[in-house]
């Protein structure tokens, strides 16, 4: 008893704070969400920057996200078993643009793939240009997001104990096979939290898109753009932009973590 | 040289997000000022302030309507300095501005980089760039440059305004930030202020025909909200005064009206 009644004020405490963190993270869109009137709404999603700027970001983000998973899960299970300094130093390079401001990073890609930048000039010379263009856009969002998704992976994989590969190989299992039927069905939670994380990092990202690939309605201006652009000249405008972007978000959000074909597979491997 | 050019696009970038400060023993009279006003700024708030040695002046840059955006937010500006009449007419009508008067006046001219790889020489080989660079339709210099183009296409043809219209590779929110493009040698063309083409030695100036061209006009007026309305006065007077308007000469503008 003297025990319960010692804990109850620390967990009064516990739901307060996490109360108050929770109020702070929902309030502005509740807020978001009241002061806009359906009118407003439906005039917002009838304006000419709207479908163009949706279309664009839900396009470039899924492009981006699939280079991300595709380019980031060797990598961060390289990073997961490996032992080296090497491993180490990368891990803490690939982490640059999480604390680097995008529109730091933005300016980086210019200097990087812009016409005087690196490597700009050498591309430009076998006919690819990357500034501008719905490309530099791609670009922008992997560097920003994928360092989310290859943390997460990475961590997913540590769990992954190296005995059940051994095992696996053992039973006759190839390397690939022992990887994508012992290692990548643990490791998948993770993996889904790191793909939605840096995924809902992309859909967001504005400073590093805006410096490198432009603000043009229809082939760079994705939605945070057509928001900036908006609020710029209507703020009720940039509001219902704003709201869609947020419905949006939400509904991937939920969507890539509860995706019933993955929870049949984890459920499967899991018996 | 480009490292500089890179580090003012951070600088304009983050330009709408500086606030004013406050003080107790000298007033601080808060200025915002659109982003073409970037360089005549400074030496204007330089003279004033040795006369008025009692008034600290702290200038925010940005685009004319990102602005106008805060100020109609309850920003707590005390003068408003606007890169055409429009914005500064619509915080008038609505109540946020008083006393407004135009101040300079200036032109449209095509920037391009020293370099200038797409060898543009005269404003009807516009069209000769890869990527051009110009405002949003919201910010003034945007808005100017549509009308450049619209007036350009009853002589030069429509599709000569179709044309460079299908070049443009991206609208920035203030002037600045569309000279910055060409500066890193990124756009190939920019329509910008002839002033701040003037204010720059990274950029090539090529002259837009006066049949083409307009008249750029920059007004000033006090915030209704301005509890400093004596000292904002007193700022407007100054940048009428033959003083202020001979430093506008120095970096390239007319005086408004001519």
């Amino acid at each position: 008893m003297t025990h319960r009644a010692h804990r109850s004020p620390m967990v009064g405490m516990g739901v307060l704070f996490g109360a108050t963190l929770v109020g702070l993270l929902v309030l502005p869109f509740a807020a978001l969400a009241v002061s806009t009137p359906l009118t407003d709404l439906r005039a917002g999603a009838g304006h000419p920057l709207f479908a163009p700027a949706l279309w664009l970001s839900l396009r470039t983000t899924l492009t981006s996200l699939s280079i991300t998973v595709v380019l980031g899960t060797p990598l961060a299970w390289w990073l997961a078993s490996s032992r080296s300094r090497t491993a180490r130093v990368t891990e803490v390079l690939i982490d640059l643009p999480i604390v680097i401001p995008p529109a730091v990073v933005g300016v980086a890609l210019l200097e990087t793939f812009g016409r005087r930048g690196l490597v700009g000039p050498l591309l430009e010379a076998v006919g690819i240009t990357v500034p501008f263009t719905g490309g530099a856009v791609v670009v922008a969002q992997v560097v920003v997001s994928s360092p989310f998704f290859v943390q997460a992976a990475a961590n997913a994989f540590r769990k992954v104990e190296p005995d059940m590969l051994i095992v696996a190989r053992t039973l006759g299992a190839s390397p690939t096979a022992a990887f994508a039927r012992v290692a990548l069905p643990i490791a998948l939670p993770g993996l889904l939290v790191g793909a939605s994380l840096a995924w809902a990092r992309a859909l967001g990202e504005f400073g590093a898109t805006l410096l490198f690939a432009g603000n043009m309605p229809g082939r760079t201006q994705t939605m945070p753009l057509a928001i900036f652009s908006a609020l710029e000249a209507d703020v009720r405008l940039a509001i219902v932009f704003s709201l869609v972007l947020a419905a949006v978000g939400v509904v991937l959000l939920v969507a890539i973590r509860f995706v019933p074909v993955l929870r049949q597979f984890q459920g499967r491997d899991a018996l | 040289m480009r490292m500089a050019a890179a580090a003012s696009l951070l600088l304009l970038l983050t330009a709408g997000c500086s606030g004013t400060r406050e003080e107790n023993e000298r007033m601080t009279l808060s200025v915002f000022a659109a982003s073409s006003l970037t360089d005549v700024m400074p030496d204007l708030v330089e003279v004033f302030q040795g006369a008025h040695p009692d008034v600290d002046v702290a200038v925010t840059f940005a685009g004319s309507q990102v602005l106008r955006f805060q100020i109609e937010q309850g920003a707590s500006a005390d003068v408003f300095a606007s890169a055409n009449e429009a914005h500064m007419r619509a915080l008038e009508d609505a109540g946020h501005v008083i006393r407004s008067r135009a101040l300079a006046a200036t032109d449209l001219v095509v920037v391009v980089p020293l370099a200038n790889g797409a060898a543009i020489e005269r404003f009807d080989q516009l069209a000769q760039a890869t990527r051009i660079v110009v405002g949003t339709p919201f910010v003034p210099i945007g808005a100017y440059a549509d009308t450049v183009l619209s007036k350009a296409s009853a002589v030069l043809g429509e599709d000569f305004a179709a044309d460079v219209r299908d070049r443009i590779a991206s609208m920035e929110s203030n002037v600045r930030l569309v000279r910055a493009k060409v500066e890193l040698g990124e756009a190939d063309a920019a329509l910008v202020y002839r002033t701040d083409a003037m204010n720059s030695d990274r950029v090539g100036l090529v002259p837009i025909p006066d049949a083409f061209n307009v008249q750029a006009q920059f007004w000033v007026g006090v915030t209704m909200s301005s509890p400093r309305g004596d000292e904002a006065g007193r700022f407007l007077d100054f940048l009428s005064s033959p003083p202020a308007r001979e430093i506008f000469r120095a970096h390239g503008f007319r005086s408004a009206g001519s």
